[in-house]
């Protein structure tokens, strides 16, 4: 096999390891969550019956929908399977996509998922998924010169803003790891990770009511196939953040090094480890932590900004 | 050394986001667990440069450290303005924390350049291009803290914190503070302790509150 | 053992006023008299130039440091006195039963603990915990009303004093790390031998450092916010004690970096600094005088003027200014706590401090009259009181050294605040009282304490005894550098 196919199968291995394993992550979420909190909760395998069993069911659409109401689904299925592409997911060389976009190119493919998701949340002409639709585009206005900040803080310590790039430059030495600009964009990223996925603080990802809901009331209207694509197209997007911000920021190990299969097949169980290690500590702040009032946001992520901006500054500086 | 510089300026950034944490947070007792977290990472890097430099004196400043600010000075509290500041309550703030962030932001970057001449005259001193700074920037968002918090324990912990930076300041350039200094500091900063906590607790008594912003009976035109 | 005796004997009165609620007034008086004499015997030691070293060196005294040891020493003295009187009457109906006046004997001799350590101790750190303490024991002197305006001030003087002192720890352990690695012990001497070979850089970002803490404490503008209003709410006595000599204790940290910037070849005009810094207080407070409406807050802006008075005239430099800055220094302490004893009088006679509501006090109470209008004219420089002698002297210096710009601008904001002072006194002295009212009997320690205060603020104007004019001029030639 020609070194090139290799990476396009690697690629779509990727791609795989994406679609299989998104839900298992929120299934091993909320059981942890349940399990702090003294219960039960369901099994991990949960997330995938409901996706299986929406893909069953008959689909509802409003009359007073348009072509955005159905496009949306497959917008937000699509483009997580696009950035795993770009991202080292399973492998620390760049693969056959990898220049074809950087981390704003990660960053625009979700804005644009975003953007569908938000109309089609309008679109019925339900209230809930207006007020939920224009609450997330206020998060998202707030996280997004963050993000950028925190991009261009990252590229400015690897000189590039492509992610296998940015990977390897912390991976090179422990003294490369604790730099404090890392450590500084590492707080802030996790900052955003929280505001972005919903998470707790900024959002409860298990409230029920919809008039306090942020980004969880883009899936009230949708049933069968629709909520089946959405739900899993959630799963699948947050499963690329916690790749672009484990794999990418704050732990590049346990990645492929040679393009053997054995290689890239055992990357899959040490990240998947790393990532069950940090539902731990996930869970660990959504179970202690309250959720914000709407209007405490903007100084959530202001924070987060501030500390992107000492990143770098302390760049510009020269002191890490 | 490289190492050791590298964990120093880990610790440098820890410092610096719990100092921001100071300005930032909203809960009051969250002030205080910053503060204490704050000095912790002060106590490590003490501990770290004393490693690094093969001295015994910073050892000294990190047990002082360690026992004045993470356990005397929260007991020392507790026990003078306990209720004050174990109810919980929100901080208010002169500005909006977005807006008090961001100053504090651009207070660091001052601090930053200002710092530059002063790290560059001490040229015989590895950590003191990170320490003195970092020093320098929590210096500057104590007095931030200060300005923009309207409550006393947040105003006190921005004290506390001015306090802090200057020591981490030290520990990177001074390493061989007398002891009488080092105990007279470590008597100093619990007595500060002590005395602004009855006070907080006089306040409370007389007027009811403890956001001391809010009391404006002083002015020049009555 | 005299220095160390200085430090005991108040430590004891602390311990014995815990001990017997009823003799601690007297047991305070007396310590401070037993440390007016044994500062003064330490001060004839040094005023041949000589330096004392005790306690293994913890301990040393030079001319420049007995100067402010005296201040502390006698205004402790007329201090404690003022207060047995004036707090009975202030606290009429149940004195000496308050938690508060409990607490104000041995909070006063740990204030005076703290105050005398400044020039007392050698090690130039363990000097600004020092500083750092009189803030934090006189807290609660500041708000001995226990009103919520009393309180709020003796926030704002805590508050803004220690965040001043934070950032002058920063230099302070900048500059223990220049003298240590210059190889000198990190003493006053240790810091002018080590001068001239300090980075600029670090003795210039030191002493800015210390310009903006130590000079929060000094109440020099823009960071005097504090002192107007716990000068208002504190007891008169604290006043004396808070404006006539804590405040200057910083200023004298300033005025000691003084020579080592000078000797600092990398440094051009050093002098500068303090001229700008000394002016802009200078001018704000003159203003402020004129449109005060509490007479107290009168007396509080007056030392912020003269705080910077003293700036100023350190920053003339060029030789001759040394002698006016330390007279000045010297003078204001005796004035502006003996302003203070009278306007706690006044405060007696009218129950309030507000200007406006006051006329007539010479009628109401002659001597409290008489006293109020002396030290006005006093504290305003009129001759031919100390601070006469000592402004002419600033002003003819800088003159005849050419710096006409600059003194001339300090001779018109001086005249602007004498004018001011004047003003406001007359409005309160003179004039028909508001309602007919009995003739007030006054405390008579405290009247006792103002007769002793007067003695200096008057004499020192035109003789100065052989002793104290060896010890003044030694002081200014220290302050000139000389080591």
């Amino acid at each position: 096999m020609s070194p090139l196919a290799r990476y396009l199968v690697i690629n779509l291995i990727q791609i795989g390891f994406l679609l299989v394993f998104a839900p298992l992550l929120q299934g091993v979420l909320t059981r942890i969550e349940e399990i702090i909190q003294g219960k039960h909760g369901p099994s991990i395998f949960q997330p995938y019956y409901d996706i299986w069993k929406l893909f069953g069911k008959d689909e509802i659409v409003s009359e007073e929908s348009s072509w955005v109401f159905r496009f949306a689904p497959l917008i937000e299925f699509a483009m997580p399977i696009f950035v795993v592409m770009l991202i080292p997911a399973l492998t620390a060389y760049p693969l056959f996509f990898a220049f074809a976009g950087d981390m704003i190119a990660v960053g625009f493919l979700f804005a644009a998922s975003g953007f569908f998701v938000a109309l089609a949340a309008m679109d019925t002409g339900n209230v809930y998924g207006g007020i939920g639709a224009s609450r997330t585009r206020m998060v998202g206005f707030l996280a997004e010169p963050v993000f950028m900040v925190a991009f261009f803080t990252l590229s400015y310590v690897a000189n590039s803003t492509i992610p296998y790039v940015v990977n390897a430059s912390w991976a090179v030495s422990w003294a490369a790891m604790l730099q404090p600009a890392h450590l500084l964009v590492i707080v802030a990223f996790l900052l955003l990770v929280l505001a972005d996925e919903k998470r707790l603080p900024v959002d409860n990802p298990a409230g029920k009511a919809e008039t306090a809901m942020i980004g969880h009331s883009k899936n009230l209207e949708y049933s069968g196939t629709g909520a089946a694509l959405m739900k899993w197209g959630g799963a699948m997007k947050f499963m690329t953040v916690l790749i672009v911000f484990l794999n990418v920021i704050i732990t590049p190990w346990g990645l492929a090094a040679t393009t053997h299969w054995s290689d890239v097949f055992f990357a899959i169980p040490k990240v998947l480890w790393k990532m069950f290690l940090f539902l731990l500590v996930l869970a660990v702040i959504e179970t202690t932590l309250a959720k914000l009032r709407l209007f405490r946001i903007s100084e959530f992520l202001a924070s987060a900004f501030v500390i992107c901006l000492l990143a770098m500054g302390v760049r510009l500086v020269g002191m890490g | 050394m490289p190492t050791y510089l590298a964990i120093d300026g880990f610790l440098a950034a820890l410092f610096v986001v719990f100092s921001l944490g100071v300005i930032a947070t909203r809960q009051m007792l969250g002030t205080l667990y910053l503060f204490m977290l704050n000095s912790l990472a002060l106590t490590a890097s003490a501990v770290l440069i004393g490693i690094a430099l093969g001295s015994p004196h910073l050892f000294w400043v990190a047990a002082i450290t360690f026992s004045t600010k993470v356990i005397a000075i929260p007991l020392v509290l507790r026990w003078s303005a306990g209720p004050q500041i174990y109810e919980r309550r929100e901080v208010e703030q002169v500005l909006t924390i977005p807006v008090a962030v961001l100053i504090a932001a651009v207070l660091a970057l001052v601090a930053w350049i200002v710092s530059a001449p002063l790290v560059h005259a001490i040229s015989d001193r590895p950590f003191a291009a990170i320490n003195l700074p970092t020093g320098l920037v929590a210096i500057f968002f104590g007095a931030f803290t200060v300005a923009v918090r309207r409550e006393a324990i947040a105003q006190l912990m921005g004290i506390l914190i001015m306090e802090s930076g200057a020591f981490f300041a030290s520990i990177s350039i001074v390493n061989d503070l007398s002891i009488i200094t080092e105990v007279a500091a470590a008597v100093d900063l619990p007595v500060i302790a002590l005395v602004i906590g009855l006070l907080i607790r006089n306040i409370h008594r007389v007027t009811g509150i403890t956001r001391v912003g809010l009391l404006a009976e002083l002015k020049e035109h009555r | 053992m005299t220095l160390a005796w200085i430090l005991i004997v108040p430590a004891i009165a602390t311990l014995a006023a815990l001990a017997s609620r009823r003799a601690a007034p007297w047991v305070t008086l007396a310590s401070a008299v037993v440390v007016l004499a044994l500062s003064a015997n330490a001060a004839l030691m040094v005023a041949g130039g000589a330096t004392l070293h005790e306690a293994f060196g913890g301990l040393s005294l030079d001319a420049l440091s007995a100067v402010y040891l005296l201040l502390v020493a006698f205004v402790g003295v007329t201090a404690a006195l003022y207060s047995i009187g004036y707090l009975r009457v202030h606290d009429a109906g149940h004195e000496g039963t308050t938690p508060r006046y409990r607490a104000y004997w041995p909070l006063y001799n740990l204030f005076m603990i703290s105050m005398l350590g400044v020039p007392l101790v050698s090690d130039l750190a363990v000097i600004w915990i020092a500083i750092e303490l009189t803030t934090i024991f006189s807290a609660f002197l500041v708000a001995y009303e226990n009103r919520s305006a009393a309180l709020e001030a003796a926030w704002k003087y805590v508050a803004l004093t220690s965040v001043g002192a934070m950032i002058a720890l920063f230099g302070m352990l900048v500059l223990y790390y220049g003298i240590h690695h210059a190889g000198q012990p990190v003493t006053w001497p240790g810091l002018l031998a080590a001068a001239p070979s300090l980075p600029p850089a670090l003795l210039l970002v030191c002493f800015v450092l210390w310009l903006v803490g130590f000079g929060t404490k000094a109440g020099l503008v823009p960071m005097h916010t504090w002192l107007p209003d716990a000068h208002s709410q504190a007891p008169a006595s604290i006043c004396a004690l808070l404006s006539g000599v804590e405040v200057s204790g910083a200023l004298y940290m300033l005025l000691r970096i003084y020579p080592a910037l000078v000797r600092n070849p990398g440094i051009a005009h050093p002098g500068n600094w303090y001229l700008v810094a000394g002016l802009l207080s200078v001018a704000v407070a003159a203003f402020l005088l004129l449109q005060v409406h509490d007479f107290k807050r009168l007396f509080a802006y007056s030392t912020i003027e003269h705080m910077g008075v003293i700036l100023a005239a350190c920053g003339l430099g060029m030789g001759a200014h040394e002698l006016g800055t330390v007279y000045q220094f010297f003078a204001h302490a005796f004035t502006k706590s003996f302003c203070f004893y009278a306007a706690g009088m006044a405060t007696i006679v009218f129950g309030t401090q507000e200007i406006a509501k006051v006329r007539g006090l010479m009628s109401r109470a002659p001597v409290a009259g008489w006293a109020l209008l002396l030290g006005g004219l006093a504290i305003a420089g009129a001759p031919p009181f100390a601070l006469f002698i000592s402004e002419f002297q600033i002003l003819a210096t800088g003159f005849a050294t050419g710096q006409y710009v600059a003194t001339g601008l300090l001779t018109a904001l001086l005249v602007l605040a004498f004018i001011a002072i004047l003003y406001q006194v007359g409005r309160i002295v003179f004039g028909e009282p508001a309602q007919a009212a009995p003739r007030m009997k006054l405390p008579a320690s405290s009247l006792a304490a103002m007769a002793i205060a007067f003695v200096p603020m008057l004499v020192f104007g035109f003789y100065l005894p052989p002793p104290l004019q060896a010890l003044i001029h030694q002081a200014a030639a220290l302050l000139g550098g000389t080591p």
